[in-house]
């Protein structure tokens, strides 16, 4: 896996290619993590990610915990069917704001 | 090539080979994408479990996984000398529950349970023994 992160008006973008599994996970917490020390929105746009497992939700489950404690907005976009069936399965799907692709959610995340 | 055999050690570097020997080998017997990935993703997610909880600290494991094709479906076995385990038993974690109350724990197995047709589990002579079938008819 590998995560390109960029600021797009005003919102930190993070974009993992690839897998995250048990393998990777560590390295997309290290880099989602600190974000929410900052008060820019965080966007985890999944358009590159071909697989998620257990070990992914567990990561994105901490973000969210981050920003509910330190009010910095997080957004999901891009999901493909696969990683958007294990959202569903999983009920993670209710716990997050998610949009379509990373423009819509760049559009309201921005906004504030 | 109908059957995949793999034989692998408790390292999670483990789970990338075995997801790359499962994806090749769908797509070799051209299985259709769902059941290619659920079968993938509930490999990885035992495995997973096996290899950080399975095994005490510095013990060497052994992983023997197959994969057949028969029948109209895909069945895979997980034989594993760590200790026992058996997934069939596990309780489902609360999918209600609110973002502070989630447990991460379980939610792995949850997956292969919801994503599998069947999972069988048996511990014979020392060894986990779990059993995944998934239909390829759609």
């Amino acid at each position: 896996m590998e995560i390109e992160t960029e600021t797009q008006a005003g919102v930190v973008v993070l974009r993992p290619k690839g897998r995250v599994d048990s393998n990777s996970a560590r390295e997309l917490e290290e880099a989602l993590l600190p974000r929410f020390d900052a008060p820019a929105p965080v966007l985890v746009d999944f358009s590159a990610l071909s697989y998620i497992s257990s070990a992914g939700l567990r990561v994105l489950l901490l973000a969210a915990r981050r920003s509910k404690a330190t009010g910095t907005a997080l957004g999901l976009s891009g999901m493909s069917e696969p990683v958007a069936e294990v959202f569903a399965i999983s009920g993670f799907a209710k716990l997050f704001r998610i949009w379509p692709d990373a423009e819509a959610a760049l559009a309201e995340l921005a906004a504030g | 090539m109908t059957a995949l055999s793999l034989t692998l050690v408790n390292d999670l570097a483990e789970v990338g080979r075995l997801a790359e020997a499962v994806e090749a080998f769908c797509e070799a017997n051209e299985l259709p994408m769902g059941a290619a990935h659920a079968l993938a993703l509930s490999l990885d997610e035992l495995l997973t479990n096996t290899i950080s909880y399975g095994y005490e600290d510095g013990a060497t494991g052994r992983i023997e996984v197959s994969i057949t094709l028969a029948g109209g479906a895909a069945t895979a076995v997980v034989r594993d000398d760590a200790r026992p385990f058996d997934p069939t038993g596990a309780a489902a974690p609360d999918l209600d529950a609110a973002l502070d109350d989630r447990a991460v724990g379980g939610l792995g197995i949850h997956l292969v349970q919801s994503m599998m047709d069947e999972v069988g589990y048996v511990r014979r002579d020392g060894v986990n023994e779990v059993t995944l079938v998934k239909r390829l008819d759609g």
